[in-house]
């Protein structure tokens, strides 16, 4: 059986995730569960089918070809998106070889290349299908330049070999507390700390981003314990991404509910001055 | 912005300005009716009471410029002949009595024809004449002395600094709109001004003088604007060209290009609109230059490519030099400076149209896909000859005796630009809909002739029953490819359809010794025209909108713009340039920081460097977005960029539409 991926999204002009103009390949499936995460269909391994709130009819064509899983939740599907008169459900997860995601993206290589830009592997969680992930990288590799971004969440040997092939990597840090992060990421930090050492002991080219989540994230004791630890890294500049209120939305189309918990609200606090002390340069967003 | 510059910014844009405009003693319509349209002198009669009915000078605010309207009239397009971009060059450096000058010279030799488009000019001169007068005395009364001092040299005599030349231009603008014509783009401005800017440096003026000047004559074109009306408000014609090559090919840009775009972002106006000319040696820097003017949301500069539209012109028998002239008409269309007389949107070819025919009678006898290709490549030289005939049968013989004036060579050739006085005296026909054509050849190959969804006759009964009882059939022919998609599958068949209209039409003599040439724009008919147009194969509805100009049909949902501006540089598009931008949008929260605008312009310079003719980009509006709202199915690709991730707009949540909706009433 041939090596496939599965891929929620691919974006051609993601301006925000790496260095020039960058193609995004979005893979699906990831090990934690951020109680803020805004591409709720991005978590399940599962092919998913999400719907559009608007332009619906509310004629109930999806609903009656949707399916009940032994939760007892209810899931859109392929006959769902077959049934929808105004073409709203949407199919979330399409399976790749490595030669057709390849072909895929050296189809805008020229473009990539003149840019100074390429392709950046975000999801989910790339690692979480390490072997189609090696395989792309190995096919790419002086072909265009390649980046992973990841939570950092797999072990070491597999880390270890996706930054050796990449040369890029945009790493997030979230909850240093262990007992939060099992909380509102649901696993626990200390691999992803420790592959957060590699990193920065490797001498690859990196950034690190800190989401901002209101009263999870944004709070003095986790930014304070971020910057000492990165410090002590040696990294001296991290980004910081603001949460922003429209996450939810998503949730909706796939059926699920939205629960953050934490206000939403509430306005983030970026606390530049606590990583200006370490001597950390923090670039809000 | 200085404070003078922003008290007259507020003025303009409090829009109390017009409350001081008088409603004219007689219609200024019934009275021209007494003339007999036809002659020169009738028309040098009809604008002498136009001239007349502005009794007083008004001025607005701490105004430099003068030459605002005192009737409330408005003055629509009047004749075919808009769009030309005058000959700056010789209008400013002599001025009216200069030109009054040549004409008396020639007068002796000249034939009746000649000496009577003489006599009209002087009638019209001397009615511009009367007001020059009017607002010279009442400026010196308000105490305006550097206006009034002016005014006894311009625009009688040629100017001779910045400051005069402006007075000029906003002279030239006032009385060529008396005279109801509206679409009057400024042609290239950092050119021609360029003499006069160092005029100005030499004797002494600051960067920062010449920066408030320029911005305080962009605000002044921005009064009466809502008088002049071409097909919607706001499409009146006001383009400014800065760039690009001079006549002997040196680069132009410079330190009064620079004014122009700080003077442009400083004010966000919707005019004048700027467009630059770039190549495939312009900087990165430039293109960011640029972009910083699209994040304003105006939906401008828009890009034209020197490397294609100059060897377009060549090709259909312009000079060099005039070709490297070249300037923007109202919109897009790539036009000559100061002696063409081209109507470069003459009609419009529809591509749809023609496939929607085809289909119906070609089809069903279509042994193969390439045998109806063929048919349908027929088809579109029959219906360019139908538009040629239609076009020819139609003499444009009104005369223009003012904007006549300020072309070249009518004064030497003794005719105004209707009787053939301009050097170049062509027609343009826009291309509309070029990417529904593609789309409806790419599902009638994929689903009648290889995938066999369906039958030739399904597909022309789902057709004639708008899809009703046929949703299945529709919903795969809209899955089928699409151009915009780097697919070379509906990509090829769009540059088929060009190349067959293109090399068709190309060359093909009009009735005023001039030529057709082939373009790619759309004007308003992807709405008006599409409306007639009934369902195509491409799954779109009877009566739906075509792109805009060049650009994916609104119905294909997209890859991205890689993928997009690759399927449009596939043709060589020095082939078909009339004008009509590939035009793309990007949500203005890509240009949040330097990061993003500097993506954007290596996105346009990427587009310019693969061959592409023309872009626009807009930064996503408000407008847009609450019709997106209330036609989520006219909007599948509006993409929206919130944060770290993207999105399409009509997949979120109302609340969170009206989130970004109310977010981006800030924007601007």
């Amino acid at each position: 059986m041939k090596l496939t991926g599965r891929i929620f999204s691919i974006e051609e002009f993601a301006t925000f995730d790496g260095p020039g103009i960058r193609m995004t390949v979005f893979f699906k499936g990831c090990p934690l569960r951020c109680s803020w995460c805004h591409n709720p269909e991005s978590q399940r391994s599962e092919v998913e089918y999400a719907r559009s709130p608007n332009g619906c009819l509310n004629c109930g064509s999806c609903l009656r070809a949707a399916v009940r899983d032994a939760k007892g939740d209810l899931h859109l599907t392929a006959a769902s998106a077959e049934a929808c008169p105004r073409r709203l459900v949407r199919r979330c997860g399409e399976d790749f070889t490595v030669a057709a995601l390849c072909a895929r993206i050296m189809a805008n290589a020229a473009i990539l290349r003149s840019t100074g830009g390429g392709v950046t592997f975000s999801g989910g969680e790339p690692f979480a299908q390490a072997d189609f992930l090696f395989s792309c990288l190995q096919a790419l590799r002086g072909e265009v330049h390649t980046a992973i971004q990841t939570c950092g969440y797999t072990d070491r040997e597999k880390f270890a070999k996706g930054l050796s092939l990449c040369d890029y990597m945009l790493y997030d840090l979230k909850l240093i507390d262990p007992a939060q992060h099992r909380k509102y990421c649901g696993t626990d930090n200390a691999g992803i700390l420790e592959n957060y050492r590699a990193l920065a002991a490797s001498g690859k080219p990196f950034v690190t981003r800190i989401p901002l989540i209101p009263g999870v994230t944004d709070t003095v004791e986790n930014l304070s314990a971020i910057a000492s630890f990165v410090e002590k890294q040696g990294v001296d500049y991290v980004e910081l991404l603001p949460y922003n209120r429209m996450a939810g939305s998503k949730y909706v189309g796939l059926l699920r509910p939205f629960a953050p918990g934490f206000d939403e609200k509430r306005a983030v606090e970026p606390h530049t001055e606590i990583f200006e002390k370490h001597g950390i340069r923090a670039k809000k967003m | 912005m200085t404070e003078r510059v922003k008290r007259q910014l507020k003025l303009l844009n409090d829009r109390t300005y017009r409350k001081l405009r008088h409603a004219p003693e007689q219609d200024p319509e019934t009275v021209i009716l007494q003339w007999d349209k036809q002659t020169e002198a009738g028309e040098a009669a009809r604008f002498a009471y136009a001239c007349f009915c502005e009794k007083e000078a008004v001025f607005h605010g701490e105004d430099l410029f003068g030459f605002n309207r005192y009737c409330s009239g408005a003055l629509p397009e009047k004749g075919r002949f808009g769009n030309i971009v005058i000959d700056y060059d010789t209008v400013l450096a002599k001025g009216l009595c200069g030109i009054l000058e040549d004409v008396d010279a020639r007068r002796p030799t000249a034939d009746a024809k000649a000496r009577a488009y003489y006599d009209a000019i002087a009638v019209c001169y001397n009615a511009t004449f009367g007001l020059v007068d009017m607002y010279e005395k009442a400026a010196r009364e308000a105490g305006n002395l550097r206006l009034a001092d002016a005014l006894l040299r311009v625009p009688r005599r040629g100017a001779r600094d910045y400051y005069e030349a402006l007075i000029m231009l906003r002279f030239l603008s006032y009385i060529l709109r008396l005279c109801r014509c509206v679409h009057l783009p400024l042609g290239r401005f950092d050119r021609y001004m360029r003499p006069y800017y160092d005029a100005s440096v030499a004797a002494g003026a600051s960067e920062a003088e010449l920066l408030e000047l320029t911005e305080l004559f962009f605000i002044a074109m921005n009064f009466d604007t809502d008088l002049y009306i071409g097909i919607q408000k706001g499409d009146n014609g006001q383009s400014l060209v800065l760039g690009g090559c001079d006549k002997q090919g040196n680069e132009v840009f410079g330190p009064l290009s620079e004014i122009c775009l700080q003077a442009s972002e400083e004010l966000a106006l919707i005019d004048p609109k700027i467009n630059l000319r770039v190549n495939k040696n312009t900087p990165l820097s430039l293109y960011e230059r640029g972009t910083k003017l699209t994040k304003q949301g105006l939906g401008f500069p828009q890009y034209s490519n020197d490397d294609i539209a100059i060897p377009f012109l060549t090709s259909l028998g312009y000079d060099l030099e005039d070709a490297r002239d070249y300037a923007m008409a109202a919109c897009w269309e790539f036009i000559v400076s100061g002696n063409g007389a081209d109507i470069p949107n003459r009609n419009s070819f529809d591509y749809p149209k023609v496939i929607e025919k085809a289909t119906r009678e070609a089809l069903p006898g279509a042994e193969s896909f390439e045998a109806f290709l063929e048919a349908v490549g027929v088809a579109i030289e029959r219906e360019c000859d139908a538009l040629i005939a239609h076009c020819n049968a139609r003499p444009a013989t009104v005369p223009e005796v003012l904007i006549s004036s300020f072309v070249s060579p009518t004064i030497e050739r003794g005719r105004d630009i209707s009787g053939g006085g301009a050097k170049y005296n062509n027609y343009g026909l826009h291309g509309a809909g070029l990417s529904t054509a593609a789309d409806a050849l790419a599902a009638i190959r994929e689903c009648v002739f290889e995938r066999k969804y369906c039958t030739k006759e399904e597909l022309l009964a789902a057709l004639e029953a708008d899809f009703v009882g046929y949703e299945s059939l529709q919903r795969k022919l809209l899955d089928c490819p699409k151009m915009g998609n780097n697919d070379d599958r509906a990509d090829r068949l769009g540059c088929y359809l060009m190349q067959r209209y293109s090399s068709y039409l190309n060359g093909k003599p009009n009735n005023r010794g001039g030529i057709y040439r082939a373009g790619t724009g759309s004007a308003m008919v992807y709405i008006t025209h599409a409306a007639a147009v009934g369902a195509t194969a491409d799954g779109r509805r009877a009566g739906a909108p075509f792109a805009s100009s060049y650009s994916p049909s609104p119905d294909a949902r997209l890859r991205g713009p890689l993928s997009n501006i690759q399927s449009f540089t596939k043709f060589d598009l020095r082939k078909i340039c009339n004008g009509g931008p590939f035009t793309i949008e990007i949500h203005d929260t890509v240009f949040r920081n330097d990061e993003g605008e500097r993506k954007v312009a290596q996105l346009v310079k990427t587009y310019i460097d693969l061959g592409g003719h023309q872009i626009q980009i807009n930064a996503i509006n408000r407008d847009r977005l609450l019709d997106a709202q209330a036609h989520p199915e006219n909007y599948p690709n509006l993409i929206v960029r919130v944060w770290g991730w993207s999105g399409y707009f009509t997949e979120l949540d109302t609340v969170y539409q009206n989130h970004i909706i109310k977010r981006m009433e800030f924007t601007v």
